[in-house]
């Protein structure tokens, strides 16, 4: 079963994240690296990446003619995709796991962040009501 | 360069939409065709459909690195329902290649014209936090 492995977080939690001290944020890093290539060891591993910061995001859809309409405003509230995970494993509980190894990574002063992780199941096809 | 074109059309709770089967199969076709057109030419990195939001789990490490699941999303919550990640030369070739996404047929063929989040996807951590 593969699951993604996603790490949401509100514009402002990007802006705490950018002003940690460089030592953190390498600790930080070099957690989830280890963790990465643990993935990799086991076999679990399918991708990961990391995205562009939130100020160069845009939401973009067709208008008239298809052509498209890009908007760079997002309400507040909004939250963005700082990176993910994609990994194959065995069960939902296995990639809870994984998940909560993420979500552990360690903040300033090398405390867990403990941030919440969003899993959900990545599908081999569409469901069956839509063929 | 990379894009992820994200379609966070989905809503906590919310399971198969409530088309006639003609149309789904009809927007399912539509995005498997564009899948092809761009594996042919060569920007298709991956295309990804997600499970419905019913099914999603937000997990945090409890006390000793225990995963905590919780599956109560706040009720404006945007799911993501499906992913491509393309390799262009441009972020406007991305924007044109969302603008596809974006107009993929809803019910009566009309196209929806939906929102689609465009991101590039960086090849490491930023050089600040390196």
């Amino acid at each position: 079963m593969k699951y993604i492995l996603m790490m949401n977080a509100p514009r402002s939690g990007f802006e705490i994240y950018r002003a940690w001290p460089q030592e953190a944020a390498q600790a930080h890093f070099a957690v989830l690296n280890r963790i990465n290539k643990e993935l990799c060891e086991s076999g679990e591993f399918v991708a990961t990446s990391g995205l562009a910061w939130p100020a160069q995001a845009k939401v973009v859809r067709a208008g008239k003619d298809g052509e498209p309409v890009t908007d760079g405003v997002f309400p507040e509230s909004k939250e963005f995709l700082a990176g993910y995970w994609m990994v194959d494993v065995e069960s939902p509980e296995r990639a809870y796991q994984i998940a909560a190894r993420i979500s552990a990574a360690p903040g300033p002063g090398g405390a867990p962040l403990n941030m919440p992780i969003e899993v959900r199941q990545v599908m081999s096809g569409p469901p069956e009501e839509f063929s | 360069m990379k894009y992820i074109l994200m379609m966070n059309t989905m809503r906590a709770g919310e399971s198969v939409p409530n088309w006639p089967a003609k149309d789904l199969q009809a927007h399912i076709a539509f995005m498997l065709n564009l899948n092809k057109t761009l594996r042919e030419s060569g920007e298709l990195v991956s295309a990804e459909g997600l499970a419905f939001p019913d099914q999603a789990r937000l997990v945090r490490a409890g006390k000793n690195g225990t995963p905590i699941t919780d599956g109560v999303f706040p009720e404006g919550k945007e799911f993501l329902a499906g992913f491509w990640i393309v390799q262009v030369d441009t972020p406007e070739r991305a924007y044109t290649i969302a603008a596809r996404v974006s107009a993929a047929p809803g019910p009566g063929g009309v196209p929806l014209n939906m929102l689609i989040e465009v991101r590039q996807v960086m090849s490491g951590p930023p050089p600040e936090m390196s």
